[in-house]
């Protein structure tokens, strides 16, 4: 999965954790989807920065899964606020899904 | 531009308020029309131009049929043109405007009363349906996105208000006759641009975009889909005009060619989705909806059999009887059925679970329903369809009444799991609430 981030060992744990963060139609975590862009943790402000895509810009589940990445984040890391950004450029490909993600659909 | 969260790109989705009553308004109307169906299984055995079947077709193709196809439309609209809906209010008044008339229109034709009923009945049902063509136009005139899908759903949309003000037209020329004909010989003119133009176009043009997307398909060919949408409604122009204007019978195997090759060119894009999707597994829902498009041929082929008495003079009304059947109770309903369990459960999902997910396990919106009852309901109907159509056939009644038993248990099967849906709550042990 190719994230950018400021801060290797906080993406880590927020990666983990936003791998419960599941499309409910499609039935794979928005990590293995290939969703998150990228990542970015201020100290000073502590703030958490989350750019991110859907599937499409219409999908239907888009503000069930922004809900669920921003409430998964303020619970691993409490105290912080989480600002999320939705982008389609570039748009989302079949091409960043995972190759876990990739096994779980060709079941 | 980093704020809470981000949305601004994002479409918003349509209240379930607006689209749920259309879905439950459509599944008793199921119920409904397979029971007047049980009561009315002998006038099957006689000509078509008869209430009762007046009565079903239309509890079919309103109440069922168009009642879920709007309330779906009204939630898939910003999907398609990629635009919010323009208004709920709107959404709201097509609902109950339509809610009122169908009934009046459908009681109308049952006791044969072109009276008051039918035709309040169908004033009712033509303002429900202006108030969708006018939300319609609105939300896709605010969208950039001109994609062939849209094209598809607004020009099904102006069909369907064609049908409308046509068949309130034929209702008035029961009582003052106004058109140089007597009403029965339009039927199939209203028929037609209601069966092809509104029902074909609109879910080949929703279902060429569902279809790939619930398959999680690489496929695109939107060339492939203008030359479906250029067939479609050239040939059922060619279709109007022919019937209007030029004596004879000979040259109606035109449109029937160019819808012929449509649906073909509609087989392979799907076939085609089929083959490319990245989800290998295929859910029970998608299957029902891909044997719908299997069913869209029976039609045809029953048409171009009718045309084949046409030729020979020998109106055969029973096989119009079973083409008119397969329609409403076969294709129709087959795609409703599949797509009702792929779009009902993650409406009601979205308004129990949206600010629920993420803060514990959340059910997945496929166990809102019974897919053992959805898998039953199907064998169900299958069996109940294929007896009624030798039933007609061969003028059984015990036949027709016994598939019309099948039937009615299908559609309370239907009704079973949709308000299972519709009625689900969060159970205690999901969501760890803070």
């Amino acid at each position: 999965m190719n994230v950018i981030t400021n801060n290797n060992i906080k993406c880590t744990i927020a990666l983990a954790a936003l791998e419960n963060v599941v499309d409910p139609e499609i039935g794979l975590n928005v990590i293995d989807l290939g969703l998150i862009y990228q990542l970015d943790f201020d100290f000073a402000k502590k703030k958490i920065y989350v750019t991110m895509t859907l599937t499409t810009q219409f999908c239907p589940m888009g503000e069930s899964i922004t809900g669920a990445i921003k409430r998964v984040l303020e619970n691993t890391f409490i105290g912080e606020v989480v600002l999320l950004e939705l982008v389609f450029d570039p748009p989302w490909s079949f091409e960043r899904i995972s190759e876990e993600g990739q096994e779980y659909l060709n079941r | 531009m980093f704020a809470a969260v981000n949305t601004g790109t994002m479409v918003k989705n349509t209240t379930h308020k607006v689209v749920l009553p259309f879905y439950l308004y459509a599944a008793l109307s199921l119920l409904a029309g397979t029971i007047i169906l049980f009561f009315s299984a002998r006038s099957f055995t006689y000509h078509y131009f008869h209430p009762h079947i007046l009565a079903i077709i239309h509890i079919m193709a309103l109440g069922w049929g168009t009642m879920i196809i709007l309330g779906a439309s009204h939630q898939l609209v910003p999907v398609l043109i990629e635009k919010s809906l323009y208004s709920t209010r709107l959404a709201y008044a097509s609902f109950i405007l339509a809610a009122i008339g169908i009934p009046l229109l459908v009681y109308g034709f049952y006791v044969f009363n072109m009276g008051w009923p039918a035709k309040w009945g169908g004033r009712f049902v033509l303002l429900a349906v202006l108030c969708y063509v006018i939300n319609l136009y609105k939300s896709l005139s605010k969208s950039k996105t001109k994609n062939v899908h849209a094209f598809f759903v607004l020009t099904s949309s102006l069909w369907l208000l064609l049908t409308v003000v046509f068949g309130l037209a034929l209702v008035y020329n029961f009582n003052i006759s106004f058109l140089p004909k007597e009403s029965i010989t339009y039927l199939p003119l209203h028929a037609h641009t209601g069966v092809i133009g509104w029902f074909l176009l609109l879910v080949t043009g929703v279902g060429s975009r569902l279809i790939p997307m619930f398959l999680i398909s690489k496929y695109k060919n939107e060339k492939l889909l203008w030359v479906v949408y250029a067939l479609i409604n050239g040939g059922l122009l060619s279709f109007v005009i022919l019937f209007l204007f030029i004596p004879g019978r000979s040259f109606l195997l035109i449109p029937v060619i160019a819808v012929l090759f449509a649906l073909v060119l509609f087989g392979y894009y799907c076939y085609e989705s089929f083959k490319l999707r990245i989800r290998k597994q295929v859910d029970e829902q998608m299957k029902t909806s891909l044997l719908s498009v299997l069913m869209m041929a029976m039609p045809l082929i029953f048409l171009i059999s009718v045309a084949g008495w046409l030729f020979a003079d020998k109106m055969n009304e029973r096989m119009v009887l079973i083409y008119g059947f397969i329609i409403f109770f076969g294709w129709i309903t087959a795609i409703i059925f599949g797509m009702t369990f792929k779009t009902l459960p993650f409406i009601v999902w979205n308004n129990v679970y949206h600010d629920k997910a993420g803060l514990g396990k959340t059910p997945n919106p496929k166990e809102l329903f019974n897919n053992n009852l959805f898998v039953g309901m199907v064998l169900i109907y299958l069996a109940g369809f294929i007896l009624f159509i030798i039933g007609a056939s061969f003028a059984q009644a015990a036949m027709l009444n016994i598939a019309a038993v099948l039937l009615i248990i299908a559609a309370t099967l239907y009704n079973w799991n949709v308000i299972k849906v519709l009625s689900h709550k969060p159970q205690k042990n999901e969501c760890n609430y803070q």
